[in-house]
C-alpha cells in the first residue's frame, strides 16, 4: 500500500490521502454532534431541577480531569496547537489529540458550559490527518497540507459548510493560499461534509427567511460592523483577562474550572440563552422567535460574552466558533431593535438580517479571517442574497477590531512566545535552517602564546581573514582575530617578537551557540555590525557563520519553497 | 547531530543512580552532558515520523529547589560540566519540546509510570516509543550505579545489529574498553555473520580492537547469557525485523533485557548510524 501511494504524482498522493483525512474529519465531527445530542438528552431532566446551576460547574471540572488525567492531554481548545504544529514541527500531532479534546469538549457543552465543540473537533481532524500521513511516511509539506485539510475536514462537516472550510483552513491554519493546498484541502473539505450528510442528513443549519435589502440597510450595515468589533474586542480582552486571574488564584485546575462553571450556571439562571453551544439561541433570532426587547438582548450579549470567558478562560473545554455566532447573533438583533427605536420611520430589513451579518462581523473579528466568517455565515445560513452586506460588516469589523486587536484569538498564545512563523515571512524561511548547516571551516586556529612573527608568517601562507583563539591545552575557544583589525601592527617589525596572539585577539566577539535561532543571530550581527562571528558550543569552537552564507541558504530555501 | 547525551533528571535518590551512570557514560564515550530538569508534567519529542509524549511520574518534578544544585554536584564530582537544558519551543503552555538530534539519551526502565517498575523485563511504553522513533541510540542503566568495563555487542546479522555493531566499535575504541561479540548461531555457520560484517566495512576496525566473538552454535539463548561479564555494557539493536515478525517469534532485545541485569544501549530502527 505504502509502495504504490508513492509511485503516485505528488498531487495526486495528497488528492487520494485528503479524502482518506476528510472521512477522519467528517467521522469525528458526527461522533462529537451525536455525543453532545445525547449529553444534552441524558442531562434534559436535571435541568429543571433547583440545583441545575451546578450542572456546569460539574461537567467543567469532570471535563479537566478526563483531559489531564485520563487522556493525559493538556488544556486549550487546541487550535494554536495545530497552527504551532504547522509553523514549526511539519504538522505533527499527538495521536491523542484525536479523541482527548473530542470527549472532553462534549462533557463541557453537554453540561451547559458556553463553548463550541467546532475547536476541539479542529484538532482532532487535524491529529487524524497528522498521524495518517505519518502512517504512509508523508514529507512534512506533505503533512502540513493534509493537517489543513483534516482542520477544513472538521469545520465543513461539523457546520455543513464545505467552503468555509476551506476558507478557514487556509486564513487561520496555513495563512497561505496555494494550489496544491487548495486541491487538497478542497478534496478533504468535500469529503467531510458528504460523510456528515450521509451521515445526519443535508440540512442548512440556520434557514431563514427571504430578505428585502434597502439601501438604508445598507448604510446600517456600517454601524452594526463597529458594535461587532467592539464586541469582539471584548470578548478576546476579557477572555485573556480571565484566563491570567484565574490561573494565579486557583492553581488546582479542575477547581478552577469548576469555579467557571458555576458562576455560569448561576448566569445561566437569569439568561438561560448563554448556556451551552447556544444553536437554539441562534434559531430563534433567525427565525422572528426571540420575544424579549431591546435592553434583554443587549444583555445576553454581554451574558454570553461573560459566560464563555468564565468557561473557556478557567480551563473548560470548548471552541469560540459557536459563542462567537450567539454573540454576533444577539448583536444583531440589538443593532436592529436599537435601530427600529432610533428611526421608527424607515423600513428595516428583519432582525434575522441584521442577526446573520451580526454573526459574520463577531466571527471574522475574533479569528481575524474575514473569507471564513462571510463563507461561514453565507454557507449556514444558505443567505447569498445577504452576500455583499456580509463582506461588508467583515471588512470593516476585521478593519476597525485590528486597530484594538492585532491578532486573531488563535495566534495571541503564540505571538507571546515569538511562535507565529507565518508563511513567506522571513522568521519562517529562516527557521527551516539549521545552524548546523551553515557552519564555515574556512579558518585557521591559532593559539594565545603564539608570537606575531609565527603569525605573520601563517597569513602569509593563507588566504584566510578570520582566526580563532583556542587555548592549546583546555581546547576552550578564547577569542577572535580579524585581519583588519590588526594590519597597523603587521607592518611593524619591533612587535614581531614582543606581542602575541593573546593580546592580538578580541575576547569581546559576541559569540553564537547551536541552540539559537537564526533571527536571534541575525540580531546578533545587527547589533555587532559583524560579518562573521564564531559558533561556539561548551566552550569549544564549532566553526565560524558569516552574514553572506545566511543569505545564500536564504535564497535557497526561497527557491525551494516556490518550486513547491 | 550533536555529540551530547541527553538525560532528564529525576531529583531522587534512584534519579542520582542514573544520572551517576549518565556522567559515566559520558567519560568514557568522550560525550558531553546535557541535562534537563523538568518543570512541567509532560514533554514533547518531535521525531522525523511522530511526536512521542513523555508522562514523567511526579517524582520527577519533586523538590525543583534543590534539582538543579544536586545534579550539578553529581556532575561535578564525576569531573563533567554541568550544562541544562532549557526549551525554547513550547507546542502549549505548559508542554515544552526537547530537542532530539542528540547522539544518545539515557532512560531508565520507565520514565512515564510509576518508578516502582524498574525490575528486569519491564521497559516502559514511552522509553519503547523514543527507541522505535529516535534518531540516536537510548541508554538504560541498572537501577544502582555500576561502571561497565567491557562493551558486548549482540550481532544476529541484521542491518539494525550492524548498526548497533556500528556503536559498540566506537564506544570501545573511544572508551578503551574491550569488546565482545555475542552471536547465538541459530542453525548458521559463523562465517555467515563474519560475511555481514564485511560486508559492512566493520571487519578491519574490529580486527584492530582485538574483540572476542562469544559464539554460540548450541545451546538455549538465554542459558548462553550467563557468559555476559556482568560489569559489561550491553549493546543491542531493537525493534529491525517489523511488529508482526516480532509478534510471532519474539525479539531477541526482550529476551535480553529480561535475563541480563547489565546497563544496555539499545538501537532502534530509526537510529542513525553517523559516527565519529
Amino acid at each position: 500500500m505504502r509502495f504504490s501511494i508513492h509511485n503516485l504524482n505528488e498531487r495526486l498522493q495528497l488528492i487520494l490521502i485528503g479524502a482518506v483525512v476528510g472521512v477522519g474529519g467528517g467521522l469525528a465531527s458526527v461522533a462529537l454532534n451525536r455525543s453532545l445530542e445525547w449529553g444534552a438528552e441524558f442531562l434534559h431532566p436535571y435541568r429543571h431541577h433547583w440545583y441545575s446551576f451546578l450542572l456546569p460547574a460539574c461537567g467543567a471540572a469532570l471535563s479537566t480531569l478526563f483531559l489531564f488525567h485520563v487522556a493525559r492531554d493538556v488544556g486549550g481548545h487546541g487550535v494554536p496547537e495545530v497552527i504551532y504544529s504547522v509553523t514549526r514541527r511539519g504538522g505533527l500531532l499527538r495521536l491523542r489529540s484525536s479523541f482527548s479534546r473530542l470527549v472532553s469538549c462534549c462533557l463541557t457543552i453537554a453540561s451547559g458550559g458556553s463553548a463550541g465543540p467546532e475547536s476541539p473537533v479542529v484538532i482532532s481532524g487535524a491529529s487524524v490527518a497528522s498521524n495518517i500521513a505519518s502512517f504512509f511516511r508523508l514529507r512534512d509539506r506533505q503533512r502540513v497540507v493534509l493537517v489543513g485539510g483534516g482542520a477544513a475536514a472538521a469545520i465543513a462537516s461539523i457546520f455543513n459548510a464545505p467552503v468555509a472550510g476551506i476558507a478557514f483552513s487556509l486564513e487561520a491554519i496555513l495563512g497561505e493560499w496555494t494550489p496544491t493546498n487548495l486541491i487538497t484541502i478542497g478534496v478533504a473539505s468535500a469529503v467531510g461534509t458528504e460523510v456528515s450528510r450521509l451521515l445526519q442528513g443535508n440540512q442548512i443549519p440556520f434557514e431563514g427567511e427571504p430578505f428585502i435589502i434597502s439601501d438604508m440597510d445598507l448604510v446600517g450595515c456600517l454601524g452594526l460592523a463597529v458594535f461587532t468589533c467592539f464586541a469582539s474586542v471584548f470578548l478576546v480582552r476579557l477572555l485573556r483577562y480571565v484566563r491570567e486571574v484565574s490561573s494565579k488564584t486557583i492553581s488546582i485546575f479542575w477547581i478552577r474550572a469548576a469555579c467557571g462553571g458555576l458562576l455560569v450556571g448561576l448566569i445561566g439562571l437569569l439568561l438561560p440563552s448563554v448556556m451551552g453551544e447556544g444553536y437554539g439561541a441562534i434559531r430563534n433570532c433567525i427565525g422572528y422567535t426571540y420575544g424579549p426587547g431591546l435592553v434583554l438582548a443587549g444583555l445576553v450579549v454581554v451574558g454570553k460574552i461573560v459566560a464563555t470567558c468564565l468557561t473557556i478562560g478557567t480551563g473548560g473545554m470548548g471552541g469560540l466558533f459557536a459563542p462567537c455566532l450567539v454573540i454576533g447573533s444577539f448583536t444583531g438583533l440589538f443593532y436592529q431593535r436599537l435601530l427600529v427605536h432610533l428611526a421608527p420611520g424607515i423600513h428595516w430589513a428583519g432582525e434575522p438580517y441584521f442577526a446573520l451579518l451580526g454573526m459574520a462581523g463577531v466571527i471574522s473579528s475574533v479569528l481575524q479571517a474575514p473569507m471564513t466568517g462571510i463563507f461561514l455565515i453565507t454557507e449556514i445560513t444558505g443567505g447569498y442574497q445577504v452576500l455583499v452586506s456580509v463582506v461588508l460588516v467583515s471588512v470593516i469589523s476585521v478593519t476597525l477590531s485590528h486597530i484594538f486587536e492585532p491578532f486573531s484569538v488563535y495566534h495571541q498564545e503564540l505571538v507571546a512566545h515569538g511562535e507565529l512563523l507565518r508563511p513567506r515571512t522571513d522568521r519562517r524561511v529562516l527557521s527551516e535552517l539549521r545552524i548546523t548547516e551553515l557552519l564555515e571551516h574556512n579558518y585557521h586556529v591559532v593559539h594565545p602564546e603564539m608570537r606575531l612573527r609565527e603569525f605573520v608568517e601563517l597569513l602569509k601562507r593563507n588566504e584566510y581573514h578570520f582566526f580563532p583563539v583556542v587555548d592549546s591545552k583546555t581546547g576552550k575557544y578564547l577569542g577572535l582575530i580579524h585581519f583588519d583589525d590588526i594590519r597597523s601592527y603587521l607592518f611593524d617589525t619591533n612587535l614581531y617578537d614582543s606581542l602575541l596572539v593573546e593580546e592580538l585577539m578580541d575576547p569581546t566577539v559576541p559569540t553564537v551557540s547551536l541552540d539559537d535561532e537564526l533571527p536571534e543571530v541575525l540580531e546578533i550581527f545587527e547589533q555587532g555590525h559583524d560579518s562573521t562571528l564564531p559558533v561556539v558550543h561548551d566552550g569549544r569552537l564549532l566553526g565560524l557563520i558569516s552574514k553572506a552564507t545566511i543569505l545564500d541558504h536564504y535564497r535557497r530555501e526561497l527557491i525551494v519553497e516556490e518550486e513547491v | 547531530m550533536r555529540n551530547e547525551l541527553l538525560h532528564v533528571f529525576r531529583n531522587t535518590p534512584f534519579g542520582r543512580e542514573t544520572l551517576m551512570h549518565s556522567v559515566y557514560f559520558c567519560k568514557e564515550t568522550g560525550t558531553s552532558l546535557r541535562v534537563y530538569i523538568p518543570k512541567f508534567r509532560q514533554f514533547l519529542m518531535y521525531f522525523e515520523h511522530e511526536v512521542v509524549t513523555v508522562d514523567l511520574d511526579r517524582a520527577f518534578l519533586r523538590d525543583p529547589g534543590t534539582a538543579k544544585e544536586h545534579a550539578e554536584a553529581i556532575i561535578r564530582e564525576g569531573g563533567l560540566t554541568p550544562y541544562f537544558i532549557e526549551p525554547k519551543g513550547f507546542t502549549a503552555s505548559t508542554l515544552p519540546d526537547l530537542p532530539v538530534d542528540y547522539r544518545y539519551m539515557t532512560c531508565p526502565r520507565t520514565i512515564s509510570n510509576l518508578s516502582t517498575k524498574i525490575g528486569l523485563g519491564y521497559i516502559g511504553p514511552r522509553v519503547r516509543n523514543i527507541i522505535r522513533n529516535a534518531s540516536f541510540p537510548v541508554f538504560i542503566p541498572t537501577s544502582v550505579y555500576k561502571e561497565w568495563k567491557s562493551v558486548v555487542v549482540f550481532f544476529g546479522g541484521s542491518q539494525n545489529a550492524i548498526k548497533a555493531l556500528r556503536y559498540g566499535i566506537e564506544i570501545s575504541t573511544v572508551s578503551g574498553f574491550p569488546l565482545l561479540l555475542f552471536t547465538q548461531g541459530e542453525g548458521k555457520h559463523r562465517s555467515y555473520y563474519e560475511e555481514g560484517i564485511q560486508k559492512a566495512g566493520l571487519l578491519d576496525s574490529l580486527k584492530t580492537l582485538n574483540y572476542k566473538w562469544l559464539f554460540f552454535e548450541k545451546g538455549d539463548f538465554r542459558i548462553n547469557l550467563y557468559e555476559v561479564p556482568h560489569n559489561s555494557l550491553v549493546v543491542v539493536g531493537a525493534y529491525g525485523h517489523g511488529a508482526v515478525r516480532e509478534v510471532l517469534f519474539g525479539s531477541k532485545m526482550e529476551e535480553i533485557q529480561t535475563v541480563l541485569p547489565n546497563s544496555m544501549l539499545i538501537v532502534g530502527p530509526n537510529c542513525a548510524p553517523v559516527l565519529g
